[in-house]
């Protein structure tokens, strides 16, 4: 079995982002980029697919600009993976979505595969929308929010389970296909220090830019047009007080009469 | 390295070990360290991710690792909990006799069965009544039919009781003094071999220590590493390899000091403002992080000579002596920073002086170093 695994690079969870002076992008200079957490999850789940089937190949594949690009990479590589493929992006502006979905399909076209497995959605922009586009792309069935995709005991159906107002849902799933993950059968793994090392001489096959199918004439693309920062909490109150009860007391009156939180 | 940059090959392993130390250890070090747990699991997690035989080659399925990526490694641990690195370094001492002073066919037979799964070893150079005068040992060595007869009796021994091996140090002629000491390896499983109970420590209480008692434990010629009387200089040659870690170690404790001082400086006001902004402890933070910056370069620049391969007995014994003496000062700055809250078990940092202590004493104690620094020193003017 052939299966892609889409990772994206993110900011590392506690990274400060600041916008730019001219507030059109977000500052990542010398932000560290780790792969998004759904990912993991995505390239977990792959594993354990692959040491379930012998023989399965994982390739990693990723798009965006470099050095982010060749880390997360390194990082699927190290973490198990057999191959990887940079799809390198234009520098200058963040790929909005149908750049996004344009380019991993381009990689699937070129590495075929019968099953396609990215996160539920990254951990920075949250959108979730890139597995259901991406089947849309590619013409194959897709689904998200996949809990724990495994193969049922014939090894020829894929099953996984979806969480719903506290049901689990168990479904089957026909391949070849796209699947979004929320979490795999287990918390990934980490990496091993032999296979870090290897994975830095491993190579990485890239699909430069000039490469990818022109943009098609559309009504436009969705950008973000400006960065602000949330503004500065206020300075917290601290109150003054004698028991226990006494700062209830207090709490209650201050939320009631000054926050206005209740009447 | 003297443009002081990491490959990218080292910044992933200190970022692989930095992950593992906030994730693994962390979480566990305050709990570990209030009721002294051995938490073997952690160990084992950190064998399987080959963070444990850091400087056995590869072909006998270790990591295979430089000096500078051991010391990579083992401060970013120690950063996660001291006494935790202790004992997963712990190897690295004890197997380094056999990597220095073992034949091919010794290093095979003993070290691809130990490293295959999760084990532990233990050097037993230390005797009650003697550590760092390593010639006064009085652990008997005595012919014995075709081998040795060991008895005697081995004190702080770091990871005693869980060990399966143990490289021991014995002499065959105590008149001989540091002439007679010959270096064996001893399984756990030979007759005789008696580990003590646990020891309560000050800190590294998430590290294990206890006497082992050899009762006339029979070894064959075999296992003896090298020839009889060579024990003394393989010892020493063992913990030229192994200080410069220790100062990687104290330099991660030191670290950990200042970044809990400073943000709890940031933090904590008095008088209408961060205490950060008060110019007392700005110049505390200041010439804190002025010692673990020293420190490390120091490390670096000693694991830095040993990779090269050469002389680095001066280099290592200024590293230890410098970073174990800075993380004791840079925790008790930490602990005045957080004033009352500092001495309270509640918050980290009196842990880390506790922790701190130990590196002025093991792997030969400071004042040891400063007479091989003073020996080595004196010769260049000789």
């Amino acid at each position: 079995m052939q299966i892609l695994v889409f990772v994206k690079p993110v900011p590392e969870a506690e990274t400060r982002l600041r916008p730019t002076a001219d507030g059109r992008r977000l500052d990542t200079d010398g932000v560290k980029f780790v792969l998004s957490g759904y990912d993991e999850s995505a390239v977990e789940q792959a594993l354990l697919l692959k040491e379930a089937l012998p023989g399965t190949q994982v390739r990693a594949v990723t798009f965006g600009t470099s050095p982010r690009s060749e880390e997360v990479l390194r990082s699927a590589l190290a973490l198990g993976c057999d191959a990887a493929t940079w799809v390198e992006a234009p520098t200058g502006s963040e790929p909005e979505l149908r750049e996004t979905v344009r380019a991993l399909a381009a990689a699937s076209r070129k590495f075929p595969a019968e099953l396609y497995l990215l996160g539920q959605q990254s951990l920075d922009t949250e959108a979730g929308m890139v597995p259901t586009a991406l089947a849309a792309a590619l013409g194959l069935p897709g689904t998200n929010g996949a809990v724990n995709l495994r193969f049922d005991g014939s090894r020829q159906l894929l099953c996984f389970d979806r969480e719903r107002g506290g049901e689990i849902e168990s479904w089957e799933f026909p391949v070849p296909g796209v699947i979004g993950l929320k979490q795999a059968a287990n918390d990934p793994r980490a990496a091993k220090l032999q296979n870090i090392l290897k994975s830095r001489k491993l190579p990485i096959d890239r699909i430069p830019a000039s490469e990818l199918p022109a943009a098609v004439a559309d009504a436009g693309t969705v950008r973000p047009a400006l960065f602000t920062l949330p503004p500065a909490r206020t300075g917290a109150k601290l109150i003054e007080y004698t028991s226990p009860e006494d700062a209830a007391h207090k709490l209650v009156r201050i939320l009631r009469e000054e926050a206005k939180v209740f009447p | 390295m003297p443009d002081f940059s990491l490959t990218e090959e080292q910044s992933s392993l200190r970022e692989m070990a930095r992950k593992f130390a906030r994730s693994e250890m962390l979480p566990h070090a305050a709990e570990c360290d209030r009721t002294a747990r051995f938490p073997e699991e952690i160990y084992r997690k950190a064998w399987e991710l080959g963070l444990m035989n850091l400087n056995v080659p590869t072909e006998f399925g270790g990591s295979g690792l430089s000096a500078l990526d051991i010391c990579l490694i083992v401060e970013e641990l120690a950063y996660g909990c001291a006494g935790m690195t202790t004992s997963i370094i712990a190897n690295c001492l004890a197997l380094e006799p056999i990597l220095l002073g073992g034949t091919p066919e010794q290093q095979h037979r003993f070290l691809d069965p130990f490293c295959a799964s999760y084990q532990l070893a233990s050097f037993c150079l230390t005797e009650p009544a003697g550590g760092s005068d390593a010639g006064a040992i009085t652990t008997r060595a005595i012919r014995h039919g075709s081998g040795y007869q060991i008895t005697g009796e081995k004190c702080f021994i770091t990871n005693a009781p869980h060990a399966s091996l143990y490289t021991v140090f014995a002499t065959v002629d105590p008149k001989l003094q540091h002439r007679g000491i010959t270096a064996f390896v001893v399984p756990r499983s030979a007759a005789g071999v008696q580990p003590g109970k646990d020891e309560e420590k000050m800190g590294h209480r998430a590290s294990s220590t206890s006497t082992v008692r050899f009762e006339e434990v029979e070894v064959p010629e075999a296992d003896r590493l090298g020839a009889e009387g060579e024990g003394f200089a393989l010892a020493m040659r063992t913990l030229d390899q192994t200080r410069t870690p220790i100062g990687a170690l104290a330099t991660g404790i030191a670290q950990a000091a200042l970044d809990h001082a400073g943000s709890y400086a940031l933090k904590r006001r008095t008088f209408g403002k961060p205490i950060a902004e008060h110019q007392a402890i700005q110049i505390k933070l200041a010439d804190m992080a002025t010692k673990v910056h020293a420190s490390r370069l120091l490390t670096w620049a000693a694991a830095a000579r040993i990779d090269r391969g050469e002389a680095a007995t001066l280099d290592s014994s200024i590293a230890k002596t410098y970073a174990s003496e800075a993380a004791f000062q840079v925790a008790d700055d930490a602990i005045q920073i957080h004033g009352g809250y500092g001495y309270m078990k509640e918050y980290p940092v009196e842990k880390l002086l506790r922790d701190a202590k130990l590196t002025q004493i093991y792997e030969g104690s400071n004042e040891i170093q400063r007479i091989v620094i003073a020996r080595e020193l004196l010769k260049q003017y000789a």
